[in-house]
């Protein structure tokens, strides 16, 4: 089973898009269901997963990472960067336009930019990711040069995710507050209809033809529309599928997958999202995890691979450094580094101090329990991750707390630093994920970093500066993989498993392309089989 | 001129209740932990700046104290308008708009397949032998007891899952609508059921019964024509109950049977703390509420018209 599971792991892009079965078909509306529905359809204002999925159903990007992951033309047909790393003068595609009929340009691109970091757009990720933007100079109608504070690698890569696609310049101006109901992009589909919480409708788009060059056609999409309907229960969504009430899911649950897997009408892919794994983050603001020994004993003391294997029914591929095997860069050598080792931790914890015991049989230093806390969202069932992590610590003397929080309570705690761990993923195609994720000048404070584990260590700080700002390349390339062996040796969490993208369809669609950017499922070129 | 009266009084009365309804839920939400407007932002995995926190503060009052806040959200209301949701950045009014069609839908059908059963059932087994009884009842036991959620999952599964004679979930059509209104149906005839049941069995004692009895009137005209006139009133004064059922119910069912409606919009505005939305469900289920209580007032006295001088 575990090897099934790698294997399946390891299926890239190349084997999902099938051979097509003869000449695509056009027409007809593919029924999708998705587990979850962003509120808002811009995806300039939102941070939900499925934005990358839905996004590329209505948007188009400056830029898109093609079927190896490298950075290729989209919206622009090239770009420079200067010798300082700080200016990006884009070269865009002419003939473009939006949905509203509005032309695509230098000016929209720097509307766009705007829009993105505008307070009122209430962004939560992509004004971020363009944080260091200063500012933008049209040099003609399709000429725009960026200009950036520092070097900024990441910058292109960042570009090409959906949540930084580009909107309509007209519906910037004129009516920004109906980007969230009704998006305006230059995309292969349009949104017809908009039900917040029930379903979103789209329609294809006449006249489409700027598909980037890995998805291999021309023209506008062969289906006529798409009909996405939200079905939040993971039982229904799989039974609704196998029914042939919908051609495709997403977030397909694990204890399905072999059942998918097994039926010849089916289609699954199990692919993992490249950025940050899934990882139980300490907090090395406090006690007990302010102790390096501590930390090692509880990366020590879980057996991932036993968690992996039961919390994902065989799917998920454990993992032993900080940053996903998919990732650019990814160090092999990281593994095997943190094991599965009780006795170590156990010694570990002596050494520290833990040496009491109390009643319960957890371990006590000067009359204190080892306590861990570890909030989580409010569910009817604790989180199974979680309920595993605890057994896995009692074995060598920790208590692991779950504190079952409102989601807005949980915010407001992660806000503060007050916990001792947060189970969490953060899925990005760079590898500028591990400085969003442990860089010192990512912990909260002007704003809500991701650097949840308040690690700030001047070695790690030192190379992920040096590595976003390198091209890419071997001096990008050493630096990385210094930082992620730094970590193995900062201990800020124990790395579980990579965070998989699973989804499925009926055979009688053919041709579904899959993003390099996030693997999610890509519909322009795909068509019915009736 | 009584029938004015009393009219104007409930719905003074009425409006007592939406205000009271308006201001205890405005506290509970305001005093639920958690920072909103990290919430508004995408909660624990976002990285807004402290520029835009201060935005979204600012927007939505959030900076400024209880009093402030609560008085803007009542003069609002009084001009007519619930806000903008936090989550959908839409009004108010429309977002519940976009899902009062399918929710009024859903209870339509749900007390079009309830009461018929109701009344059907009730009549046939009261005064009946025991044992027919003791079977009907436990059925109504079940139903009114079982959670809403198991009884749309184990019809989900034999009708859908195993027979796949009706969709597994959404809006799409009129056989879409069928379980979920089955499952809300359900749970309100097990509880009418024995009330209407007990009822008619007490008047079916009394003498003017036996008067239209010896009068040689057939059993079943003597249920329905004489009987149920008088039962039914309890079971009107229920009504609370049923909308209560059906506004609660569909919070469960259309979850489970991915739905849209104002239920699931309820689920989704809670979690995310979206307190406009959640304030606009609240008013509108005290209105419907307030409303459906004054018409059946109004209709007792149509039934019996001894009920005003009481």
């Amino acid at each position: 089973m575990g090897l099934l599971a790698l294997l399946a792991g390891c299926a890239g892009p190349a084997g999902s898009s099938s051979v097509a079965a003869g000449e695509p078909i056009p027409g007809g509306v593919l029924d999708v269901s998705i587990s979850a529905e962003p509120g808002c359809l811009d995806g300039h204002g939102i941070s939900a997963t499925q934005q990358q999925f839905l996004g590329r159903l209505i948007y188009d990007n400056v830029v898109t990472l093609d079927e190896n992951g490298d950075i290729a033309p989209y919206l622009a047909e090239s770009w420079d960067v200067s010798e300082d790393g700080r200016t990006y003068t884009f070269h865009l595609k002419q003939g473009v336009t939006f949905s509203d009929g509005s032309p695509w340009n230098a000016e929209v691109l720097g509307q766009n930019f705007e829009h993105m970091r505008d307070p009122a757009t209430k962004s939560p990720l992509a004004a971020a990711y363009i944080a260091p933007y200063v500012d933008g100079t049209v040099i003609d109608e399709y000429t725009f040069e960026a200009h950036l504070a520092y070097p900024y690698t990441p910058f292109l890569y960042t570009l090409a995710q959906s949540w930084l696609g580009m909107n309509s310049g007209k519906a910037i101006t004129e009516s920004p507050e109906t980007l969230c109901q009704k998006p305006i992009g230059t995309g292969p589909f349009t949104v017809a209809d908009y039900r917040p919480g029930q379903s979103i409708s789209y329609t294809k788009r006449e006249g489409y033809d700027w598909a980037p060059e890995w998805l291999d056609g021309d023209g506008a999409a062969y289906l006529d529309g798409v009909e996405v309907t939200l079905v939040s229960e993971p039982v229904i969504r799989h039974q609704s599928l196998v029914s042939g009430q919908y051609d495709l899911t997403e977030n397909l649950a694990p204890q399905n997958a072999s059942a998918v897997q097994a039926d010849p009408d089916f289609t699954y892919e199990n692919l993992a999202r490249t950025g940050n794994p899934y990882v139980l983050n300490f907090n090395l603001n406090r006690a007990p995890f302010d102790d390096l020994a501590v930390r090692q004993a509880f990366a020590a003391a879980v057996d991932t691979k036993a968690v992996t294997e039961s919390l994902g029914f065989g799917t998920y591929t454990p993992i032993d450094g900080f940053l996903s095997k998919e990732s650019r860069y990814y160090d092999p050598t990281v593994e095997g580094v943190l094991t599965h080792d009780p006795e170590r931790a156990n010694q570990l914890l002596d050494d520290a101090g833990w040496t009491g015991r109390d009643g319960e049989g957890f371990r006590t230093k000067d009359g204190k329990r080892l306590t861990v806390e570890v909030p989580t969202v409010e569910s009817s069932t604790p989180s199974p991750l979680l309920v595993q992590l605890q057994g896995e610590a009692r074995k060598v003397g920790f208590d692991l707390r779950i504190i079952q929080l409102p989601q807005a309570q949980l915010t407001e705690l992660r806000y503060a630093g007050d916990y001792d761990a947060l189970a969490g993923v953060w899925h990005t195609n760079t590898t500028d994920v591990l400085f969003i994720r442990y860089h010192s000048s990512e912990i909260t404070g002007e704003r809500i970093g991701q650097n949840s584990s308040y690690v700030n260590d001047p070695e790690l700080d030192a190379l992920l500066s040096t590595a976003r700002e390198a091209d890419d390349g071997p001096v990008a390339e050493e630096a990385y993989s210094k930082a992620q062996h730094r970590l193995l040796e900062i201990v800020p969490g124990v790395p579980l498993y990579e965070n998989p993208s699973q989804f499925a369809y009926a055979n009688t669609l053919h041709d579904v392309a899959v993003d390099t950017s996030h693997p999610v499922p890509v519909l322009t070129y795909a068509w019915k089989a009736e | 001129m009584t029938v004015l009266r009393r009219v104007l009084t409930r719905l003074a009365i009425g409006i007592g209740v939406l205000w009271g309804a308006a201001t205890l839920t405005f506290l509970a939400v305001y005093l639920i932990p958690g920072d909103t407007a990290l919430l508004i932002l995408g909660g624990p995995d976002a990285r807004p700046t402290a520029e835009t926190l201060a935005q979204v503060r600012a927007d939505y009052l959030l900076d400024q104290p209880f009093l402030v806040q609560y008085g803007s959200y009542l003069g609002n209301l009084l001009q007519g308008d619930l806000g903008q949701s936090y989550r959908l950045r839409l009004p108010v009014s429309e977002a519940i708009g976009q899902q009062i069609g399918a929710t009024a839908a859903l209870a339509a059908a749900a007390v079009a397949v309830a009461l018929p059963l109701t009344f059907v059932v009730a009549i046939l087994s009261a005064q009946r032998a025991p044992w027919i009884r003791s079977i009907v009842s436990g059925v109504e036991v079940v139903f009114a007891a079982t959670p809403t959620f198991i009884i749309g999952f184990a019809l989900l599964i034999v009708f859908s899952f195993t027979l796949r004679w009706f969709p597994i979930g959404g809006n799409q059509g009129p056989a879409a609508l069928i379980l979920p209104a089955l499952t809300l149906a359900l749970a309100v005839f097990g509880t009418l059921s024995q009330v209407l049941r007990n009822e008619l069995e007490d008047v079916l004692e009394q003498p003017f019964i036996l008067t239209a009895r010896s009068r040689g009137m057939r059993d079943l005209p003597v249920r329905i024509r004489h009987a149920l006139r008088h039962a039914a009133i309890p079971v009107m004064t229920m009504s609370g109950f049923v909308v209560a059922a059906l506004l609660g119910g569909s919070v469960v069912v259309e979850t489970l049977f991915s739905r849209q409606g104002i239920g699931s919009l309820t689920l989704a505005s809670v979690y995310n703390k979206d307190l406009p939305v959640i304030l606009g469900i609240v008013l509108l289920s005290a209105a419907v509420y307030v409303v459906v209580n004054l018409v059946i007032d109004l209709l007792y006295t149509l039934i019996d018209p001894k009920v005003v001088t009481a």
